[in-house]
């Protein structure tokens, strides 16, 4: 369903999500925006895009899996493990661009199937996601379009919103989404001809202005294979200082650890925790032998590679990959998954 | 909503035995859980193990499906959680989740002859096999074990190997010659080349280092044995269990959810990664 909603009553509509903690991205400190709770006041729009993206939210750099403790009475010790779920409270992402959006729709594979991941089920349940369709590319480093996705893309979005300049085109995608508009329905009036053609326009010009192109993505997937031995990725991977930022930032990395912190060691008391983890550390593979499958560079930047644009494809049909651009802008030593695959798309031929 | 897959269940330790000493120790615990969970697994199937504290660690199961009573594990000591492990007594409590990974399909290897070739540590996965495989001896052909390990010392399951010579065919061997040893001395793929098991009608199963599993697979391919009758298990670092953590991948392939079980036929078109 689609609705007009003026960008002045988007505080109003904000408001009437009292039951939500409200997330949108926020300039901090350092003027880098990220996402932030917000009060219905708060939301900026002109944030171009976030430096982390808003899968933490759904899937936190650090949680709790489970608290542990020991008790002993005389020479009776009792072990006791409680599972610690995430707080149940409904949450709402306004402004979430497309591509992270997309990313969300690629974590929800990954953490479904056979085994269901109930902490990343439960945020994700009860979060909304309100896209924001880009009208022009947030990142010179945007490439989207080469990845299958598209600056109005709608996978993972509950409601996508479009900037007509004093009004938002607000499309509901899911049941979720419609509860939202349904907050606060007087706010939100039918689009006229015009504000339809106002959007395709939009979206006509923000395709054009995107300048990053991965040649043939899915030419570039089967041409990996054929890379592996290539020593293109010792050449590629030669200016690596590995600190993993590239895998920190992406929208769409789930790669994790699991360890027991330890609050006391007698009587024992402490919590298992699931953080982050990079491909790109070398102890990330290394087995309690000290052998480790991935131990040079090389054999790791190819692991992100070919995760995302090889075996990701094999096993869920998408690359895993959205094109936000954010680890090509932001890695220290400016390597380029682009360039990179470039020369694995001439390296087949 | 269906069980939280990340929360061990608690088992109670109810025997271990000192399998080898020294630095590279190795000994097998039997478990229990304590709340009467049911844990169905097939051969070749691995458990979570928690300490909790130190972490976990991904064991194969040493013990038969068919065996009801217990758990059992073969643990070399070598990193964090193992050496608590091997800190515990008889009462300890243990988090266990799991079983997970592929097992071998042992429903298509019926009526065929199957041979287990281990060396060290690496009998453990094939112990299962083997013990399922001698309970329904009937459903099998010939079954014969090649095993061998740097020193007698290092031999896992010494007694019950001994035990065994009475129901199948036992070949055991050491690297380098012991006074008062009388079987092959060598490195188990040259026990193989000695041994000349037949390929026909025959299923191989071999486990070890990575190092003995190639050359293992080389002396396999000389008897005639194809790709497809020839079995190993994998291992790689672990931390989900359920193919979610991203590090224990072979190609598209996660071995804690995909393997830890592969035919030759299969490995051998995955990156060399293991």
């Amino acid at each position: 369903m689609e609705k007009i909603l003026l960008k002045k009553a988007l505080p109003q509509w904000v408001k009437a999500l009292a039951s939500y903690t409200v997330y949108s991205p926020k300039k901090d400190k350092e003027e880098s925006w990220n996402y932030a709770e917000i009060d219905h006041e708060d939301f900026d729009p002109n944030f171009l895009n976030t430096t982390l993206p808003p899968k933490k939210i759904l899937f936190p750099q650090k949680e709790i899996f489970l608290e542990f403790s020991k008790t002993a009475e005389g020479s009776q010790e009792t072990l006791e493990v409680k599972e610690v779920l995430p707080e149940k409270k409904a949450a709402v992402i306004f402004g979430v661009r497309p591509c992270d959006a997309r990313a969300a729709w690629l974590l929800d594979k990954v953490f479904s199937g056979e085994f269901t991941d109930p902490y990343y089920w439960i945020r994700r349940n009860q979060t909304t996601l309100v896209g924001l369709a880009c009208d022009a590319p947030p990142s010179e480093n945007c490439f989207c379009l080469s990845v299958e996705g598209s600056p109005f893309s709608e996978e993972g979005l509950d409601v996508l919103l479009t900037d007509l300049g004093d009004r938002y085109l607000v499309k509901s995608l899911t049941e979720k989404g419609e509860k939202l508009i349904q907050a606060a329905k007087h706010h939100f009036h039918d689009p006229k001809p015009e504000d339809r053609k106002k959007v395709k326009a939009i979206q006509a010009e923000s395709v054009k202005k995107i300048k990053r192109q991965l040649k043939d993505a899915r030419a570039v997937s089967s041409k990996l294979k054929g890379s592996f031995e290539s020593p293109l990725w010792d050449e590629e991977s030669m200016s690596c200082i590995r600190c993993g930022i590239c895998t920190y930032l992406c929208p769409s990395c789930h790669c994790f650890d699991i360890n027991d912190e330890v609050e006391s060691a007698s009587p024992l008391k402490g919590n298992r925790v699931r953080t982050w983890d990079t491909c790109q550390f070398p102890d990330f593979t290394m087995h309690s032998s000290g052998h480790n499958p991935r131990p040079e560079k090389a054999s790791r930047l190819r692991q992100r590679l070919f995760h995302k644009f090889q075996y990701f494809v094999e096993t869920y049909g998408q690359f895993q990959c959205v094109g936000c651009g954010r680890c090509i802008s932001l890695c220290p030593v400016g390597i380029d998954i682009i360039k990179v695959l470039d020369k694995v798309n001439k390296h087949g031929s | 909503m269906e069980a939280n897959v990340y929360i061990p269940k608690l088992a109670k330790i109810i025997e271990i035995k000192e399998e080898v000493g020294g630095a590279r120790a190795i000994k097998t615990f039997r478990t229990v859980f304590t709340n009467g969970t049911q844990f169905e697994y097939r051969s070749g199937q691995c458990a979570m193990l928690s300490i909790f504290g130190k972490g976990e660690s991904m064991i194969s199961i040493s013990s038969s499906p068919l065996v009801k009573d217990y758990l059992q594990f073969s643990v070399l000591k070598m990193g964090r959680v193992t050496s608590a492990l091997h800190e515990l007594e008889v009462g300890d409590l243990i988090g266990v989740r799991g079983p997970y990974g592929n097992g071998f399909p042992m429903e298509d290897w019926k009526r065929k002859n199957i041979v287990f070739i281990g060396g060290g540590i690496g009998l453990a996965p094939i112990w299962s096999v083997l013990q399922t495989a001698l309970l329904k001896k009937e459903d099998y052909g010939e079954l014969s074990l090649i095993y061998g390990a740097r020193t007698s010392k290092d031999l896992v399951f010494r007694e019950e190997c001994e035990e065994l010579k009475k129901k199948m065919r036992v070949f055991l061997s050491i690297d380098v010659a012991e006074p008062g040893w009388d079987e092959f001395v060598g490195f188990v793929p040259q026990n193989v080349l000695d041994k000349k098991p037949s390929s026909a009608n025959t299923i191989a199963i071999t486990c070890g280092p990575p190092i003995m599993i190639k050359f293992v697979i080389r002396a396999l391919k000389d008897l005639h044995f194809e790709d497809n009758q020839i079995y190993t298990t994998v291992e790689n670092k672990m931390k989900c269990g359920i193919g979610k953590c991203g590090r224990c991948n072979i190609g598209p392939h996660y071995v804690c959810k995909d393997g830890p079980v592969y035919s030759w036929a299969e490995l051998k078109n995955l990156p060399q990664e293991y």
